[in-house]
């Protein structure tokens, strides 16, 4: 094998993005969900704030259900991870059936968590998965270039949520020392003046976010 | 046979084929959906012999087709001699005119055929229909079979069966044999296709690529896999899972988004092998379905193993006469139409469609073809928990390369509507295992 099309090479890299988007955001929502039980229960606004999703929501509780397993929502995690599963059925040739069943199982997991009075719980097997997800993905995929295109997907989404929520310096600064050493690895075409610029945003005195985000959406250029 | 161990484990199987994605897609209300592919634990059972009789007429049978396709797009000698009327080669919507005089790599038309069959309840196997250009459904029981054995390891145990998971090493085999040199791609319509589940299936087993027309461009009379940096590869086998009319826009119907432009060309001057090639739709016509067994006569000079199911053409004023005085006991089938669509039971038609339809035989005749209704064997499946009979029929996949093959397994769909002899999966049918007996 070991070439990939070009419609193939965004597959890969857009699977790793809505992954990361799924299992960040849900980690999120989960500590956001425990604030709102009994200490802020606007809370949900200032996470649609973060994430720069428009806020639709009327209340918490439309929120949590909504925002989880709303199939109609296209900011919800349903939402996001409907576009993993889209990206990785087109895939089983590049990266194998067994890698594609912890999509698939995410995507059942998450349709059961709608039934559930809370659907957060269920909500922690959609993460269990896409965490397996990436584990076989290390384990089973051969092509080195096909797992490096996902993982950059993957640092490049963490880059762009971490980047907006704002997180300490030493979790970003890991994030794009992450992405810097992997990117590197594939064919992806990307901006090396973008790598650079966010080496020297992480060292400065105060992080500019909007600039790190802002670069983690255009470090790829094809 | 001692009830299997197997069947305790349906909703076991079950899941795990839901969890492998095992799924056809369907258009409802115009809007695509996916589902999983009903599956029942309690297989089709053939024994050895009666396999070795299958395997013998499915090969004469193949081989015979494959010739009559030769002969229609080179010497037509079976209409000069007729064998077979022109008027049905040539009305056929399955023959294609740009095909004539063209030869395809190692001369083979029908590499995957896939023949449709049924077994009586007198124990006699009748051919239903064949299916010579992209027949589907190989990788249902193949994969099946891999979490049957998963799921319950002493029923294979305790059974001597012919292992079906070579099938993606058959279909290996006869993709190299055709190859002229170069890359070995599957090309699929896409994710919205009713089969793409067997298409990226059968591309990861067979280790192909599995590519849209987006991918493959023709340049100088070649036909090149163009990967992301833009480096060209040549291809030199396409396993193409779409049908001949979307298979190249500036031969076929422009307005295909699908097909690869001048990709016919290409193999009409030998560069790439279409498996299977264009123009194979004149051999599995519902009309020429009728003319099988003469072929097998007429190219061979043998007597066919196989039987067809009954049949009158309307066209022939003898048979229009048996059709009209006996229509109640007949089934009426539309040439043009498939996956169990345009098949009417003369029996449930209302007095008015009955007269409709007669009007409409009578003004269309090369339309339609009459089959005496076969009182096929019923299958056993299970219906919460409990054995239910139902009709089934059995897909057997014959792969030709340097000779024919038949896969020691096939694919029996059965009818989930006890009324109904339907089977198809797009009309609700699900789908069991085939054992072939080792021993």
């Amino acid at each position: 094998m070991g070439i990939i099309s070009i419609e193939n090479l965004d597959r890969l890299y857009w699977l790793g993005r809505y992954s990361e988007r799924v299992y960040t955001s849900a980690r999120l929502f989960a500590t956001s969900f425990d604030r709102m039980i009994d200490m802020n229960l606007d809370d949900y606004a200032q996470f649609c704030a973060l994430l720069d999703i428009p806020n639709i929501y009327r209340s918490r509780e439309e929120f949590c259900g909504r925002y989880i397993v709303d199939e109609q929502d296209p900011n919800s995690i349903y939402s996001n991870l409907m576009r993993a599963y889209d990206n990785a059925v087109e895939l089983r040739n590049e990266i194998g059936s067994e890698p594609i069943t912890y999509i698939q199982l995410s995507v059942y997991d998450m349709k059961k968590s709608k039934l559930l009075s809370a659907p957060i719980v269920g909500l922690q097997k959609v993460i269990d998965n896409i965490l397996a997800f990436w584990g076989i993905v290390d384990d089973m995929i051969e092509s080195e270039n096909v797992r490096n295109i996902i993982k950059t997907g993957k640092r490049i989404e963490r880059l762009d949520l971490y980047g907006r929520l704002q997180v300490d310096r030493t979790s970003i600064a890991r994030e794009v020392h992450r992405l810097a050493g992997r990117i590197q690895r594939t064919n992806l075409h990307y901006d090396r003046e973008k790598i650079e610029e966010l080496n020297r945003l992480v060292e400065e005195d105060e992080i500019d976010y909007d600039r790190i985000v802002e670069l983690a959406d255009g470090v790829r250029t094809d | 046979m001692q009830e299997l161990k197997l069947t305790k484990q349906a909703e076991t199987v079950n899941e795990l084929l839901a969890r492998y994605g095992v799924k056809f897609g369907i258009y409802k209300n115009n809007t695509f959906q996916e589902q999983l592919f009903p599956f029942d634990t309690i297989p089709r059972v053939i024994g050895k012999a009666d396999f070795a009789y299958l395997e013998r007429g499915l090969k004469q049978r193949v081989t015979a087709l494959n010739c009559f396709i030769k002969d229609i797009y080179g010497e037509k000698k079976i209409i000069r001699d007729r064998v077979v009327p022109e008027e049905f080669v040539y009305i056929s919507s399955g023959f294609l005119a740009p095909c004539d005089g063209v030869v395809p790599p190692k001369g083979i038309y029908a590499h995957i055929a896939g023949i449709d069959l049924v077994q009586g309840k007198d124990g006699e196997w009748y051919v239903l229909e064949d299916n010579l250009r992209v027949p589907s459904g190989a990788s249902y029981p193949m994969i099946a079979r891999e979490l049957c054995r998963r799921s319950s390891p002493e029923t294979f145990e305790a059974n001597h069966v012919e292992d079906n998971r070579d099938y993606t090493r058959l279909l290996r085999r006869t993709m190299d044999h055709a190859n002229t040199g170069g890359h070995t791609v599957i090309l699929t319509p896409g994710r919205y296709n009713a089969a793409y589940f067997e298409h990226s299936y059968l591309a990861e087993k067979t280790g192909a690529h599995l590519v849209t027309g987006n991918e493959l461009m023709v340049e100088n009379d070649y036909l090149y896999f163009v990967d992301y940096s833009g480096k060209k590869e040549k291809v030199g086998v396409i396993y193409r899972r779409i049908s001949d009319e979307y298979l190249d826009p500036m031969t076929f119907r422009e307005e295909s988004m699908i097909g690869i432009p001048h990709i016919f060309d290409v193999y009409r001057k030998g560069h790439v092998a279409l498996i299977n090639a264009p123009g194979n739709g004149v051999a599995d016509d519902k009309g020429i379905y009728y003319f099988v067994p003469k072929m097998i006569r007429y190219y061979l000079d043998e007597e066919p193993v196989l039987q067809n199911a009954p049949t009158y053409l309307p066209f022939y004023e003898e048979d229009m006469k048996y059709v009209l005085a006996h229509f109640d006991d007949l089934v009426l089938k539309d040439v043009a139409e498939a996956g169990g669509y345009g098949v009417v039971f003369a029996n449930k038609m209302t007095a008015q469609e009955k007269e409709d339809f007669i009007a409409l035989l009578k003004k269309e005749p090369r339309r339609f073809i009459a089959q005496e209704v076969i009182d096929f064997m019923d299958i056993d499946i299970l219906e919460g928990g409990v054995r239910t009979p139902r009709k089934a029929d059995l897909r057997a996949f014959v792969l030709m390369a340097d000779e024919p093959l038949v896969w020691k397994s096939g694919l029996t769909r059965f009818s989930r509507n006890p009324d109904s002899f339907i089977v198809n999966s797009s009309q609700g049918g699900g789908f069991k295992d085939t054992w072939v007996l080792s021993q």
